[in-house]
């Protein structure tokens, strides 16, 4: 048998599984073969699977192995796409397989053979011959994800089915031969929902958006993802509640209802909506307004199945105005923070809305892991920021929170920063802030607008210095990256979303997400102080995530993060002792305290009304 | 008092006593520990462990910094604890880690920020710890409490500071409120427990006169490296990107090849900076150390106070940075302050009441025993402040001190 490159398996086995080859955030082009062939199997992400299944011995060499070998072309371009988000270069891993398949077909190895039996054969007449398959190499690929406590479950088909009249027919189908469906929109599974011994449904071939202006919403298939989206309302001067960029818009909104730093005024679960159609399990199609249809409006507070396959949503379109813009309120404290940020939802300042710990700051604004990873030991021990209140506000807004503010970091000096990074955490500089007694905190300082020149001159702010932090080969790249304003502008990023998908760069991130009532800072704390309590005895890398206001700051949601090596055994094991003890302590809170809600009793019932859920009468 | 001046005598002249220095792998502690060692003494070193060192491996590392000689180092203990540590006193009395019977404490222990938002662990280590450890001298049948102050408790009074208690302020900030009301609570405690007191206070503490070598690079120093720091920022920017962001403020290359860095530093027009080289401190505290066996208050100050102008001259010629210069705050109305000068006021704004100082601290105690042993302290002049910068310049401002 070929060699495995042990570089090359721990790159692969490091795939978070964030899909993020398979939107086109950075404008750089795809993977040629994956928008071609649309099993994931094709992407870099499949590519990586199958790398690892080969080390593993999981799967055979099969034809679907051989071609998704043959069909990566080196192009490289997975590698900027894959490091921006995961610090990962999978190009690597692309060129090891191809080598693997070289060496074993110089070998003489045996292709295993994948015959079509009934089941194949039937689904085949449906959805057409070339969108579903059993091949073990295929099926590998959907078999499997980051969530450590699932254990890899091998799918007996995957199909992608075209038309919603498709869907209708395989669920009828599988409801015939017994089978059960899995249904699989773009990224991973937070907790290993997407795994079935029977037919996984991926939705990748589903991919129309059509927009009705007039009415202010967008028609939406469920291969679309939340970036493809967001993409084309920009295009129209528009804006959607959009989820994480590889996420599909469907599987978010019937997952757990779309929530994000803008759902302070857009809301979160039915409030992203006009409607929402469906193959029921009984492969019937239904929309959700259809007063004879089930009402899945409604929410139970137990963990509850999905109303069946979206075949397509009607998403809200919000208009937008052209004085947008990102602002930062540092804080040294959380309940400041968190005061700061409700009173903002409370009096309706501002649009997007968040309170952000330091080591989400870091990530997003850092390139390179070891420079997050200065950045967030700065922020509080030289700077004084723990936590900031992010916020996109109009001039309007900007102008008010300016007056309720001791100190801003506005676009300009945000971009300044970003840009200049790398000399904002050199010794020297720390060391000279960190000797600051003045009566204010050195961040005031550094947020003075006469201060602007020196910070400037210090900080050099340009493309060429923020790329100086990531490998060279990439460092071409990424000063063209950072020379496109739109890599410096809040209202963009936070839009797409497309930094926040760098959560899971140090390590494969487990969130945690609850509904909190923010004035109740007593329960915040709580549910703080418990998760960092469970993941202290278990010896789990964990930190805050972010909290979100929303409904005029009555209700928040909040987000709090472990993190582990998920390749890792030991990790594993620690992660599988924490859990037991979460569950409890939230659902006796929960019954304790109006307003807090584990997000995972959301699962799957994200069309309800979020009043439905956040509110218990 | 537990211990008479007799019985003292004959112990420190048989170098019988344990001494425990806290903060012993700080700045001034580590100075006076060395010294205490020199002298023959026994002592025990109380530091925390940090960044990653042991307390065992800071004070080891500190020792060959100070060049300590094996024969003297054999003479010195370290225990690992931390006077903030509620906990500590008790263990450090039941003999746990590494105390054994200590006769003498010298607290050097202290957190020198002035920032009020630090005010609670300035608070903490001023006050608390120097209760635990007060509580552990009380407990551990120490005889002699040696509590090293600072000369500023005199807080905004004016004119002739004397060597007495100061009870109440105003104070011009956190550190010199606590460390005032650590003097009180060092007296009380130590009154109470017959236990022998005497309290340094010295003025503001630099490097050696002699060698410039320090452990320390605030106070003094600071305005320096801050100038020093933006001089190559703005060199950087002129050589190798063409200067746009030095022109904004005015920076320029000088004549002579240095840089004109026009940055105006206002003060008033009397008073100064009462320096004391670290040799001169350490001289001083070991010679009221053996001499001041009565108990008391000793201010440690230089008598000659120097004027912030003569600062400035110093820094200009030694670095070549030319465009720093004094100015009265009528020269603000005339031209606001630009970046710099924003910058730079924001950060002397603390250590205003400190250059500006008219105050004159009384040494009518500290002085006889001085002059028995005919110590004066060093005056501040270009070459002091050439020795002290080049050394901070050859340590990269300490971040090469030390150094594994």
């Amino acid at each position: 048998m070929p060699k495995i490159d042990p570089e090359a398996l721990a790159s692969a086995s490091q795939c978070r599984h964030y899909a993020m080859c398979k939107i086109d955030y950075l404008a750089t082009g795809l993977c040629p073969s994956g928008p071609e062939k649309r099993f994931v199997t094709y992407y870099p992400q499949g590519r990586m699977d199958l790398y690892r299944g080969l080390a593993e011995a999981r799967i055979p060499v099969t034809e679907a192995l051989l071609e998704a070998a043959d069909t990566c072309t080196l192009c490289g371009v997975c590698d900027p796409q894959c490091h921006f988000a995961t610090g990962l270069q999978p190009t690597s891993v692309m060129r090891a397989l191809k080598d693997y398949v070289e060496d074993y077909r110089r070998e003489n190895g045996p292709v295993v053979p994948t015959a079509e039996d009934e089941g194949l054969r039937r689904i085949r007449e449906i959805v057409g011959r070339d969108w579903a398959s059993n091949d073990p190499a295929v099926l590998w690929t959907y078999a499997d994800d980051p969530f450590p406590l699932a254990a890899p479950q091998l799918p007996r088909y995957v199909v992608l089915p075209g038309t919603r009249e498709e869907v209708a027919a395989v669920v009828r189908l599988a409801g015939e031969l017994g089978l059960d469906i899995a249904i699989r929109g773009n990224g991973g599974s937070v907790f290993g929902f997407v795994f079935t011994d029977g037919i996984v449904l991926d939705m990748g071939r589903m991919r129309r958006i059509e927009l009705d202006l007039d009415n202010w919403v967008a028609a939406v298939e469920p291969g679309v993802t939340s970036f493809e989206l967001q993409q084309e309302a920009c295009r129209r001067g528009l804006r959607v509640n959009a989820a994480e960029p590889a996420a599909t818009v469907c599987g978010n909104i019937v997952c757990t209802g779309t929530f994000s730093t803008w759902s302070n005024v857009y809301g979160t679960a039915a409030d992203n909506f006009v409607d929402m159609e469906f193959v029921g399990r009984d492969g019937r199609i239904f929309r959700l307004n259809d007063k004879r249809g089930p009402n899945h409006f409604a929410f139970e507070h137990r963990v509850a199945p999905s109303p069946g396959v979206c075949t397509k949503a009607f998403v809200k379109l919000h208009p937008m105005t052209d004085d947008e813009e990102g602002l930062l309120v540092p804080f040294e404290g959380l309940d400041e923070a968190v005061r700061f940020a409700r009173e903002l939802g409370q009096r309706r300042i501002g649009l997007a809305l968040a309170v952000l710990g330091a080591h989400y700051i870091a990530t997003f604004l850092a390139p390179d892991e070891g420079l997050a990873g200065r950045l967030k030991a700065a922020l509080p021990e030289v700077l004084g920021i723990n936590y900031v209140v992010f916020t996109i506000a109009d001039k309007f807004g900007r102008e008010a929170i300016r007056k309720m503010a001791p100190a801003v970091i506005d676009s300009s000096l945000l971009k300044l920063l970003m840009l200049g990074l790398p000399r904002l955490v050199e010794p020297r500089w720390l060391d000279l802030i960190r000797e600051y007694e003045g009566a204010g905190r050195p961040f005031e300082l550094l947020c003075r607008p006469e201060m602007r020149p020196v910070v400037e001159a210090v900080l050099q702010p340009s493309p060429e210095t923020i790329s100086a932090s990531v490998p060279e080969s990439l460092r071409s790249f990424y000063r063209e990256l950072y020379a496109r304003p739109e890599m410096t502008d809040l209202v963009w990023l936070n839009m797409h979303r497309i930094v926040s998908a760098r959560m899971s760069r140090r390590k494969h991130m487990i969130a945690f997400l609850i509904y909190v009532p923010p004035d109740r800072l007593d329960v915040i704390h709580e549910i703080l102080d418990g998760f960092a309590r469970v993941a202290e005895e278990h010896g789990i890398d964990h930190d805050f995530g972010f909290l979100t206001p929303m409904d005029l700051g009555k209700r928040a949601i909040l987000e709090y993060d472990y993190y582990i090596d998920h390749p890792d055994p030991e990790e594993k094991e620690k992660i599988a002792r924490a859990m037991p003890a979460l569950d409890p302590w939230l659902d006796a809170l929960a019954a304790r305290v109006p307003g807090v809600l584990s997000l995972k009793y959301v699962f799957s019932q994200g069309c309800s009304r979020k009043d439905n859920f956040l509110y218990r009468i | 008092m537990r211990i008479g001046i007799g019985a003292l005598r004959e112990k420190r002249a048989a170098r019988a006593s344990r001494i425990l220095v806290t903060g012993g792998a700080g700045f001034l502690g580590s100075h006076i520990a060395m010294a205490l060692l020199q002298s023959g003494y026994r002592v025990t070193v109380l530091a925390r462990p940090a960044k990653g060192l042991s307390a065992r491996a800071r004070v080891d590392r500190l020792a060959e910094w100070f060049a300590l000689e094996d024969e003297v180092r054999r003479r010195l203990a370290v225990a690992e604890g931390d006077i903030l540590d509620a906990g500590w006193a008790a263990a450090a009395a039941e003999g746990r880690g590494n105390f054994g019977a200590i006769d003498e404490i010298v607290h050097c222990a202290s957190n020198t920020a002035f920032a009020e938002r630090k005010r609670a662990e300035v608070e903490a280590t001023n006050v608390d710890g120097l209760e635990n450890v007060l509580d552990y001298a009380a407990r551990a049948g120490c005889g002699f409490f040696h509590h090293v102050s600072t000369a500023y408790v005199a807080g905004r009074r004016t004119g002739a500071c004397p060597e007495d208690w100061v009870e109440e302020g105003p104070f011009t900030n956190v550190y010199e409120e606590t460390k005032a009301r650590g003097e009180i609570l060092a007296r009380d405690v130590c009154r109470a427990g017959g236990i022998r007191l005497n309290v340094y206070r010295p003025a503001i503490v630099y490097g050696d006169s002699r060698t410039g070598r320090t452990l320390r690079f605030n106070a003094l120093y600071f305005p320096v490296k801050a100038a020093v720091y933006l001089r190559d920022i703005y060199l950087a920017d002129i050589r190798e990107r063409g200067g746009r962001k030095a022109a904004e403020l005015g920076v320029r290359l000088a004549e002579g090849g240095g840089l004109v860095m026009p940055i105006r530093i206002e003060v008033a027009r009397a008073g100064g900076i009462n320096l004391v080289p670290v040799d001169h401190c350490v001289r001083a505290f070991m010679a009221v150390f053996e001499d001041g066996l009565a108990g008391g208050i000793y201010h440690i100050a230089n008598p000659r106070s120097t004027r912030i102008e003569d600062l400035v001259a110093f820094g200009r010629r030694h670095f070549q940075l030319e465009g720093i210069e004094t100015c009265g705050p009528e020269a603000f109305t005339a031209r606001p302050k630009n970046a710099l000068e924003i910058l730079y006021d924001s950060y002397l704004e603390v250590y205003r009441p400190y250059m500006q100082d008219t105050r004159s601290f009384d040494t009518a105690r500290t002085t006889p025993i001085l002059e028995k042993q005919g110590l004066v302290c060093p005056v501040f002049d270009y070459e002091v402040f050439s020795r002290c910068m080049d050394y901070a310049v050859e340590t990269d401002w300490g971040s090469k001190l030390l150094a594994r």
